[in-house]
């Protein structure tokens, strides 16, 4: 069991967490989850995940850039492939699809927008592991 | 800020005199013309023709103030501007009148048209100033020419003995002159105090009325984004329940199942629109750039491919090679084409075309997208681009439309102080044309 990969999704929103819970174990993954940003930095320290998956919107608007630029600026974690759930461009109107991969700006490394189809989420985690 | 509407307002008025004044000019000249040649009415010519160039004289100044005034002009110097121009046109007339038989000459009542003009351009207080200014000239006019002061000149011809020392009949008719510069005052200044006030009530509720539907917008904003929420999250239950990846489902399970996927996806799609348009409609600024227009059409022609490819509709474009960058917001832009793109294609039948025709018209680009699809009713053309409206023929083909596509592409165009249009004849495909600033 231990060769299993594991993925951490921080998201505050318990139904959608269940249905990627879903999604992702019926792929073989092992996943944790965390409720909030905090929870999230001290979940990724104690299991150190092989990806993490991270919603924009939790306590703040904007608490998952502040999540993601924590962990990157560490040099302990800063390896580990975020994803990054967003549906932010309905609030904000800006679109930061764009702006992927460049670290200065946001350290994610792949954005998904919701609603998640369940193909796209696992291509997108293939992809990102592949990739480390 | 009501100042400067003021102020705009009133350059406006003052052009309107503007040109009402060089037809003045002409009409002077030809009045003396006719007076002087064909009626033989002995006239002092050569002062009559001097008066004339001068008004034509101080217009053509005035225009030349008024044009350099336009731009960074305060309300009270172009207040100024009228109020003097309006006492030159009084002392002209006045010019005019005495040397054309004075008393004697009916053209005293143009008079009344100036005060009319004055109650328009000026105050209220002011209008009636011109009022009086108008009655001591006139005034002045007659009692220096019976007491012999100022020459007078006898209108012969037109008349048949002098008038201007009959004591009765010039008191008679300054009487009435005078008043009915009054009254014509009092009536003009009232119309049009209430045209202001009307004016002004409508400009406020104007302001009310957008206020309103901004909150009504932020409203629907909040509400439409939280029904996102809800329907992200029974999306994701229900998406990997239809996918069969929690396990197979029986026949009737998997039906429903997926029937509750398909309508919440719909319902998606439309609560998606929803939230497009409110937040253009309640973006103050959108952020403009150049971008290479072709580029962005490929990229947009791409989205559509597919589905069209699905129909076997031909999707051609042209670009003329001289359209380069454009300012816009790219995509906007991009999404108000596809848009208009993903129409045609949806309403144009297996085998049809669609053709997508830019050309440079100079200061702006003319995209035209033509399909030969079922196009649109007559008479529903008009409402097409409203929110939620769907023609008929429309419904008829795909049940479940959002009603959106059209009014998002045109408040993109219009935010972009570009132009939208449609021509379409019923059975036979629509043209949509977009106009847009380089």
């Amino acid at each position: 069991m231990n060769d299993k990969v594991k993925i951490l999704i921080i998201d505050d929103d318990p139904d959608i967490v269940e249905a990627m819970k879903v999604v992702l174990e019926s792929s073989h993954y092992e996943v944790s989850i965390a409720k909030n940003g905090e929870e999230g930095i001290k979940r990724t320290k104690l299991d150190r995940p092989n990806l993490i998956i991270l919603d924009v919107m939790m306590e703040s608007m904007d608490k998952g850039f502040d999540v993601a630029r924590d962990l990157k600026k560490d040099k302990n974690y800063k390896d580990i492939p975020i994803l990054m759930l967003t549906a932010i461009k309905d609030r904000t109107g800006l679109d930061f699809k764009n702006e992927a991969g460049d670290e200065a700006w946001l350290p994610v490394d792949d954005y998904l927008d919701k609603p998640l189809k369940p193909n796209e989420l696992l291509e997108k985690v293939e992809l990102l592991l592949k990739k480390t | 800020m009501k100042n400067i509407i003021f102020a705009e307002d009133l350059i406006e008025r003052i052009c309107w005199v503007i040109k009402l004044r060089w037809i003045a000019v002409v009409g002077v000249i030809l009045v003396i013309l006719s007076a002087s040649r064909i009626l033989k009415f002995s006239l002092p010519l050569f002062p009559l023709y001097i008066i004339a160039i001068a008004l034509a004289g101080y217009n053509l100044i005035f225009f030349l103030l008024l044009t350099q005034f336009r731009r960074k002009g305060s309300f009270v110097i172009i207040n100024r501007i009228a109020n003097a121009q309006i006492s030159l046109d009084l002392l002209s007339l006045a010019a005019l009148i005495h040397f054309s038989g004075g008393i004697e000459n009916p053209f005293i009542f143009y008079f009344i048209f100036h005060m009319i003009i004055a109650s328009i351009l000026l105050s209220c207080r002011a209008s009636f100033l011109q009022a009086t200014f108008t009655a001591l000239l006139f005034c002045l006019i007659v009692t220096l020419e019976y007491f012999g002061i100022l020459p007078h000149y006898c209108l012969k011809g037109f008349i048949t003995y002098n008038q201007h020392d009959h004591l009765i009949y010039i008191s008679g008719v300054s009487f009435v002159f005078i008043s009915t510069l009054y009254i014509a005052v009092y009536m003009a200044t009232s119309i049009s105090a209430r045209l202001r006030q009307r004016e002004r009530i409508l400009q406020e509720t104007n302001e009310l009325l957008n206020e309103k539907d901004r909150i009504k917008s932020e409203y629907v904003l909040r509400v439409s984004h939280d029904i996102k929420e809800h329907l992200s999250a029974i999306q994701g239950c229900l998406e990997p329940v239809a996918g069969g990846i929690t396990g197979e489902l029986n026949p009737k399970q998997l039906d429903l199942v997926q029937r509750a996927a398909g309508r919440t996806g719909k319902l998606m799609f439309f609560v998606k629109a929803l939230l497009e348009i409110t937040r253009i409609k309640l973006s103050k600024e959108l952020k403009m750039d150049y971008f290479l227009f072709e580029g962005m059409l490929s990229e947009a022609i791409a989205y559509i491919d597919s589905k069209a490819k699905d129909k076997n509709i031909s999707v051609n474009s042209t670009v003329e090679p001289t359209i380069d960058k454009i300012r816009g917001s790219k995509e906007y832009i991009q999404e108000a084409i596809t848009n208009l793109l993903a129409n045609s294609v949806k309403y144009t039948p297996r085998n049809g075309r669609i053709n997508i025709k830019v050309s440079d018209k100079g200061n702006s680009i003319l995209i035209e997208i033509t399909d030969n699809g079922i196009g649109i009713p007559k008479d529903e053309l008009p409402r097409i681009f409203e929110e939620f409206y769907r023609a008929s023929n429309a419904r008829e083909v795909e049940r479940d439309g959002t009603g959106l596509g059209l009014s998002i592409a045109k408040q993109i165009v219009e935010r972009h102080n570009g132009k939208i249009r449609v021509d379409s004849e019923e059975g036979k495909g629509s043209i949509f044309s977009i106009q847009l600033p380089k």
